[in-house]
């Protein structure tokens, strides 16, 4: 970056002191489909809604509830392709710590070294920032942990987030919701319900994604089929 | 060399016959090849259910044993393990570097690895580093195509067999090997098999010796028997311990300091002009 002709930013400052191109990133993330987070006391459950363009598009090809280490999960609101950039690069970046210290990579660790990567492409000649905003769900040795990545490169440790097309409807709802002691199949409730507050039609296993770590360490992506369990023991 | 129309029966001792024949052509620039042991025996086969890495467990330092218990089968993927053979750094750093590059794949993918992929993977970096990486591998594992089972040299030429021996007792397990093996083995004969190879390997080559590992891997589950076999236990503690005698008696003790001590006292009065 910065060796072609574009070795200024495009990124800069307004005369108020805003970096816009930040703010219109922002605006694609408030724009994108609802997602959410929720800490437990023994784990931490992500969600987010899947609405395909067409019912056309065959939906087990999509996921976007993303694996990157064995106890770290993540999902996003705003730009897919930004967000699949993303993934490779932190998974990279987890398998090399890894090589080094032969432990697994510790969420903060992460977190911080993805938001880098977004506060780089904020600095750099000829690229604009990333289109998505983050929620990364882990469990490692100091516990459940939820933190949400903007595209400026600032992350935040939630008990409970939400972002996209609903936020401040969702945020409202986990506000009156959220519990300190909740248990993880409760967070799973609650995520469902807050999806539920903003969903524009039947809600089904085939529209929504849920990806939950508990206190095995083991992130996984629930199916559709355990979805639809969890979403009638809802109604 | 004219060829002698009569058979001379062969007398005792040595024949010299080839050595004029050596003398020429190391004045022409050919030398005999030199002798690199690699200090390892490591064996794979494949039996019915799928593959059985076996290896030794000693680790050398030129004549010296600097490992008794080396752990000479690395993970490579859930399905795929690798034994090492050569340079000790070389074959852990490679495999472990693989290693990485596998999970990343299968991240990207979302499919098991194949051992094929680790073959190409491991074969690209030895032939880069021309022979440099000294690292000689057995690879085997079982994938959705079936089980594998491939030898990679350290300048990166591979060869898939049935069954395959690596380091400098590959010849002792070998012979085994060409003499035992059969298809259709199951796995308490493979294991046993796997075992008497390595054991040919620990008992008539001085590069390996100790204990056995074995890993056995078979479609979706695998086995790494660490240690399987002990033939070679320390026989020789004394179980009641041993008891130095003192040789010299004490007669007389006395101590002499070589400096005299002398006594500071601090804070006194300062040395009045």
């Amino acid at each position: 970056m910065g060796d072609s002709q574009y070795s200024f930013s495009l990124t800069t400052f307004s005369p108020s002191g805003k970096l816009v191109q930040i703010e219109h990133a922002l605006t694609a993330v408030g724009s994108g489909q609802t997602s959410l987070g929720i800490k437990a006391a023994n784990g931490v459950v992500i969600a987010t809604e899947k609405k395909l363009p067409s019912i056309l598009v065959d939906e087990t090809s999509v996921q976007k509830i993303q694996i990157l280490t064995p106890n770290i999960g993540v999902v996003y609101s705003g730009m897919g392709p930004d967000f699949r950039v993303l993934v490779r690069k932190s998974r990279k970046q987890a398998e090399q710590y890894h090589r080094l210290y032969k432990e697994p990579i510790p969420v903060t660790q992460l977190v911080r070294e993805t938001a880098a990567v977004m506060q780089e492409f904020t600095q750099s000649g000829g690229v604009r920032p990333f289109g998505v905003s983050l929620l990364v769900a882990g469990y490692d040795d100091k516990g459940p942990q939820l933190y949400q990545v903007d595209p400026s490169g600032s992350y935040f440790s939630w008990k409970a987030s939400a972002m996209g097309k609903n936020v401040s409807n969702a945020k409202t709802f986990l506000e009156k919701r959220y519990t300190d002691d909740m248990e993880l199949d409760d967070a799973v409730h609650t995520a469902i319900l807050t999806l539920k507050e903003g969903f524009e039609g039947q809600i089904s296993g085939k529209n929504i994604e849920i990806g939950i770590i508990g206190a095995d360490k083991k992130f996984r992506v629930l199916t559709s089929a355990e979805i639809d369990d969890y979403l009638a023991e809802v109604e | 060399m004219s060829k002698s129309a009569v058979d001379v029966p062969p007398m005792g001792g040595f024949n010299f016959d080839l050595c004029r024949r050596n003398d020429m052509l190391a004045k022409k620039g050919v030398n005999p090849p030199s002798f690199r042991k690699t200090g390892t025996t490591i064996v794979g086969i494949v039996f019915q259910d799928g593959i059985i890495l076996g290896a030794d467990t000693r680790a050398t330092e030129g004549p010296i044993v600097c490992d008794k218990n080396c752990e000479k089968i690395h993970y490579m993927a859930p399905n795929i393990y690798c034994c090492g053979a050569g340079t000790a750094a070389d074959t852990e750093a490679v495999t472990d570097m693989v290693s990485s590059q596998l999970q990343l794949h299968r991240y990207h993918t979302g499919r098991e690895s194949r051992v094929i992929t680790a073959l190409t993977l491991l074969k690209k970096h030895l032939f880069n580093y021309q022979g440099y990486v000294s690292a000689a591998l057995v690879l085997g594992g079982v994938d959705c195509t079936g089980p594998h089972l491939h030898t990679i040299y350290p300048h990166g030429s591979t060869d898939t067999l049935p069954f395959a021996t690596m380091g400098s007792g590959s010849l002792a397990a070998m012979a085994i090997f060409e003499s035992k093996y059969r298809e259709g083995l199951n796995r308490d004969e493979g294991i046993k098999l796997v075992c008497e190879a390595i054991c040919s390997g620990v008992f008539n080559d001085l590069g390996s010796g100790s204990n056995v590992d074995v890993c056995v891997i078979t479609k979706g589950h695998k086995e790494y028997l660490r240690n399987h076999m002990l033939p070679n236990p320390r026989t020789y503690i004394s179980s009641r311990g041993y008891t130095f005698p003192k040789k010299t008696e004490v007669l007389i003790t006395k101590i002499t300091p070589l400096k005299d001590k002398e006594v500071v006292i601090e804070g006194g009065d300062a040395m009045e002009e």
